[in-house]
């Protein structure tokens, strides 16, 4: 078995004083420290008595089309069958089935090339993110994150105490300068410790700020990437990037010829997806959290964390005492699926564009469908987003007849100015309850604004600023069809109340 | 899987008897339970599941067109050999091949299974494990939810039930590996005194009534205890034992965790044939099984948690949950692994009365290798009277006593607590060294922190747990090394 990291600690540095308490204070499992002395865990069923000894997957060949996705859907492709045994030689033996980091360390360094880093498991990115958190975050602290976030993350700390503070974005998602601001005002007397843990979704909110008549949206650059990387390394912060859509990437300038030499086919493939904060990682300061769910399907609840040794190794321990590592099935399909008898890295990566093409053209059909259905209604309209599985449906409260606009001259910068909210808040259940549509409004995602870091002059609070709906392009057509149909119907309604 | 109690009343009239002395649970709830919030994505799922017809295009679910199996086979055991265990060790038997589909009917379809679910699981498979633990347990008032495992189920109510500074009290010698997760909480742990037959009732009350609030702390509130082949003690609380605790509890307002993985491997148990014909394998078991707590929590203060692990495989990964904590953190059981139970239970599998014939199979086997062990035990090593083992009635553990007063260094010793302490790491390390692990008690003890006891516990670290889990010839081989090491030791 080749060793799987690359051997360099330049540029490693230091960065045990982030943890928390909890983390420090953790100690390994004891048991496990004496039994990494011997092979088998005496208290372990012995694996004579496992009621299974192979298992069969169906899945498809991403060999014999180059849209194995389409096949797939149609049922014209091929299958392929890839097996786990316990008795007969496979990738992962059923009597083994713990370490398939190894395949998922291979893919990782192939795909995201970082400069030294480990692998730990996880159960998916909700629970990738909850580790992390507690593995830096306690009561008293402030973490950043974008000013649309994802709060069935961000929600978790609050129950420990740890507060959040959104930054400023545009356009372009997050922007540097407006981070770099709030580090430098950060008054530690009035506040408590200088916020150490930036929390960022590169792919997600694409677009939530209209900039100018072309709201197209982009997932954030990698200029911008750099800056921010670079004002992590001036203050000090880690940076967790939580990114289950990464492969989900479209418009990218397509080649003539599908390379049938794997490699050339990986590297091309590697080429259309934008860099990561991981692979600009030097300083060992970045956790990346990816997931299966969105690639293979959301029950896997199979992902890792790609991070420095010393947090490697806390969340191993952390692992140890809650979780335990996944589930032997998952590990083992994954294993099977990325080996030689499977689909190869390759072939996972040709599974991959052809989901992302899959992705791209139902994009295209959701935006043809909105624009008979709902833009025509003058009440709203969508953005074309270069990534991920959502658009934001931008609605023209002000022209509602129940708009309110009020309070400009004084008072908090952070109170709202107008019903934007309450108006949100009844679209979004009318479109539930009578036109039996769900979107998510972007109320949602807003992080609480406070006073103390926001600048008063031509500061938009947040809760007028939150005038969309998300959603995803995930189903079917006929499902986008239907439901872009009742949004039109739905929206007409609403402003003709 | 967990049994919680159930928060919401029951309407049945024969329970309203049981209500006079529902709990108030909520004040167990440590300050980060109190306040955790939904999950918001997952509450609009939920809300977008009431109405059928319902479009969700809000969540980012990845269609079922698009997940990357179809069909999931899984060779098992037939059901239908008279001693299915054995014939699938050794290879004699029939095999059944039970399957999930994405496109095709089945009792857990994969487009489900794979698709993201609430926190507690899925329906079809918590309504067969409910369907089980009825019939085992009876239990009074609760609510089955799948978990990831004991150790997930376990660290999840330290988080749930625990505050900083709190004082949780559990058996002098525990599974640490639990205990120790606790810590960096803030938890400190109060040992409770053990005999032969596991923890001493009379000691957690003497606990509990001197314990003083203004020098100690908060009075303990949670007791968590491994109730059958007690980790790493092997002992099996009776019922009498079971049902004096449960009362000290009640008078305490004491939240019992129930962590029994090894319920369902007990021996010497007398399953009543004629019953097994007349009404099936899962009420012959349930005649003979110990009364967990869960079946006499009348309060709703036990939190029971139940595994795959020991029965099925370890990596299973399959038992609890807690609602909210559980959808904001480590999100529901993994799909394959519910496929895979509800098939196993479901009408073209085993069914649970053929999941309860395995056990019971699973039972004799364990059974037969424990007397192994005992009998070679009995030959190789307690013959010389250095050691001696009492015979476990269930689950995988033997806790071997070592006589210390027989080494020369331990009688003659003015500090006999630290001399037996390193007596045992050195013979510790000497089994090692001759390729035997067996797993010294100093691993699992806990050490007094709150000046409770009147004793230092290495007074008693004397002993070690050793496991008949591996094949008759592990077993034979390690006593027998085991039985000459002991030999050299003390000579």
């Amino acid at each position: 078995m080749k060793d799987p990291q690359i051997d360099s600690n330049e540029g490693a540095i230091d960065l045990s004083h982030h943890l928390s308490t909890e983390a420090r204070d953790r100690v390994a499992n004891p048991l496990k420290d004496i039994l990494r002395v011997i092979s088998e865990c005496p208290s372990d069923p012995h694996h004579s008595i496992y009621p299974f000894r192979q298992i069969t997957y169906e899945v498809p060949s991403v060999l014999d089309t180059s849209d194995p996705v389409t096949s797939w859907r149609n049922n014209s492709g091929l299958a392929q069958i890839i097996r786990s045994y316990k008795d007969q030689e496979c990738a992962l033996s059923i009597r083994d089935a713990f370490p398939a980091e190894t395949v998922i360390t291979d893919f990782t360094n192939l795909i995201f090339t970082p400069p030294n880093h480990h692998v730990t498991l996880t159960l998916g990115n909700s629970d990738g993110i909850t580790k992390v958190f507690r593995l830096f975050g306690e009561k008293g602290d402030h973490f950043l994150t974008d000013e649309f976030s994802f709060p069935s993350m961000t929600n978790s700390p609050l129950a420990y105490g740890v507060k959040w503070v959104g930054i400023k974005m545009d356009s372009g998602g997050i922007i540097p300068e407006e981070l770099e601001k709030v580090l430098i005002k950060w008054d530690e007397a009035k506040s408590g410790r200088r916020p150490h843990v930036l929390y960022i979704i590169p792919v997600h909110i694409t677009y939530i700020i209209r900039v100018g008549q072309n709201p197209t949206g982009s997932t954030l650059s990698v200029d911008r990437r750099k800056k921010i990387y670079a004002i992590a390394q001036t203050w000090d912060l880690i940076i967790i990037e939580d990114d289950p859509y990464y492969f989900l990437q479209y418009d990218t300038p397509q080649t003539n010829s599908t390379p049938a030499d794997p490699d050339e086919f990986i590297k091309n493939f590697r080429s259309t997806l934008i860099p990561t904060f991981l692979s600009m990682d030097v300083d060992g300061r970045v956790l990346r959290i990816d997931t299966f769910s969105k690639v293979l399907a959301p029950g896997m609840r199979l992902g890792w964390i790609t991070s420095n040794e010393l947090f490697h190794l806390k969340l191993a321990d952390y692992t140890d005492s809650s979780t335990q590592p996944p589930h032997a099935f998952g590990q083992m399909f994954v294993t099977e699926m990325l080996s030689e008898h499977g689909w190869k890295t390759e072939g996972f990566c040709r599974w991959l564009k052809s989901l992302c093409m899959d992705y791209q053209r139902r994009r295209d059909f959701l935006l043809d469908v909105f624009k008979r259905e709902v833009e025509s209604t003058g009440y709203a309209s969508v953005n074309c987003p270069q990534a991920g599985m959502f658009v934001w449906i931008e609605v023209f409260f002000e022209k509602h007849p129940r708009f309110v606009r009020g309070g400009e001259f004084g008072g908090s910068p952070v109170v709202a100015r107008t019903n934007t909210g309450q108006l949100l808040e009844e679209l979004f259940e009318r479109l539930m309850n009578t036109q039996g549509v769900v979107f998510i409004p972007s109320s949602t995602f807003a992080i609480p604004e406070n006073p103390l870091w926001v600048e008063s002059d031509g500061h938009v609070p947040l809760s007028d600023r939150t005038r969309f709906l998300r959603a995803t392009f995930g189903g079917t057509e006929d499902i986008i069809e239907k439901g872009m149909i009742r949004l039109g119907k739905g929206l007409r309604d609403f402003f003709q109340n | 899987m967990v049994f919680l109690p159930s928060i919401t009343p029951a309407t049945s009239a024969a329970d309203a008897g049981l209500k006079r002395n529902r709990l108030d649970y909520s004040r167990h709830l440590s300050a980060e339970a109190r306040v955790r919030l939904p999950n918001p994505i997952k509450s609009i799922w939920k809300a977008a599941q009431v109405k059928a017809g319902t479009i969700n295009m809000g969540n980012g679910d990845p269609h079922h067109t698009l997940y990357p199996i179809c069909e999931m086979n899984f060779v098992v055991p037939s059901i239908d050999e008279h001693d299915p265990v054995q014939s699938w060790r050794s290879s004699t038997g029939e095999q059944n091949i039970i399957a999930s589909y994405k496109d095709d009917p089945c009792t857990l379809s994969l487009r489900t299974a794979f698709a993201y679910g609430a926190g507690a699981g899925l329906k079809e498979v918590r309504d067969a494990l409910a369907n089980l633990n009825d019939r085992i347990h009876s239990p009074p008032n609760h609510t089955v939810s799948l978990s990831l495992g004991n150790a997930d189920a376990l660290t999840k109510c330290f988080r749930l039930l625990g505050d900083p500074g709190d004082s949780f009290l559990c058996e002098e010698f525990t599974f640490s590996a639990m205990t120790n997760a606790a810590l960096p909480l803030g938890i400190k742990w109060v040992p409770i005194r053990m005999d032969n037959n596991g923890l001493v009732p009379s000691d957690l009350e003497r606990i509990l009534s001197n314990w003083d609030e203004a020098t100690q702390g908060k009075r303990p509130h949670v007791l968590y205890t491994i109730p059958c082949s007690q980790n790493p003690t092997g002992s099996t609380l009776s019922l009498e034992r079971r049902q004096q605790i449960y009362q000290i509890a009640h008078k305490w307002d004491i939240i019992i965790l129930e962590d029994d993985p090894y319920f369902f491997l007990q021996y010497d148990l007398g399953v009543s044939q004629s019953t097994i014909q007349q009404y099936g394998y899962t009420r012959a078991m349930a005649d003979v099984l110990p009364r967990s707590f869960l079946s006499m929590d009348y309060d709703g203060r036990v939190m029971r948690l139940d595994s795959f692990s020991k029965i099925v495989a370890p990596g299973m990964r399959l038992g609890w949950k807690l609602d909210m904590l559980t959808d904001s953190s480590s999100q529901h059981p993994h799909g394959m692994g519910q496929a895979f139970i509800a098939e196993l239970l479901g009408s073209d599998g085993w069914g649970v009365d053929g999941f309860m014939k395995w056990v019971s199979s699973l039972c004799n086997e364990y059974q037969r290798r424990r007397d192994l062990f005992m009998d070679v035990f009995q030959q190789k090593v307690a013959i010389s009277g250095f050691a001696s083992a009492e015979v476990p009635q269930s689950g995988m553990f033997v806790w071997i006593k070592i006589n210390l007063e027989h080494h020369a260094r331990f009688s003659s010793s003015q500090t006999p607590t630290v001399t037996g302490a390193n007596l045992m790491d050195e013979l510790f390390r000497k089994l090692l060294e001759c390729g035997l692990v067996m797993m010294p008690a100093s691993t699992f003890a806990i050490v007094d922190g709150t000046g409770t006891t009147g004793s230092h516990i290495n007074d008693r670290v004397n002993f070690f747990r050793a496991t008949f889990v591996g094949t008759d010839e592990t077993i034979r081989d390690g006593l027998a090394i085991f039985g000459r090491t002991l030999e050299e030791f003390f000579i």
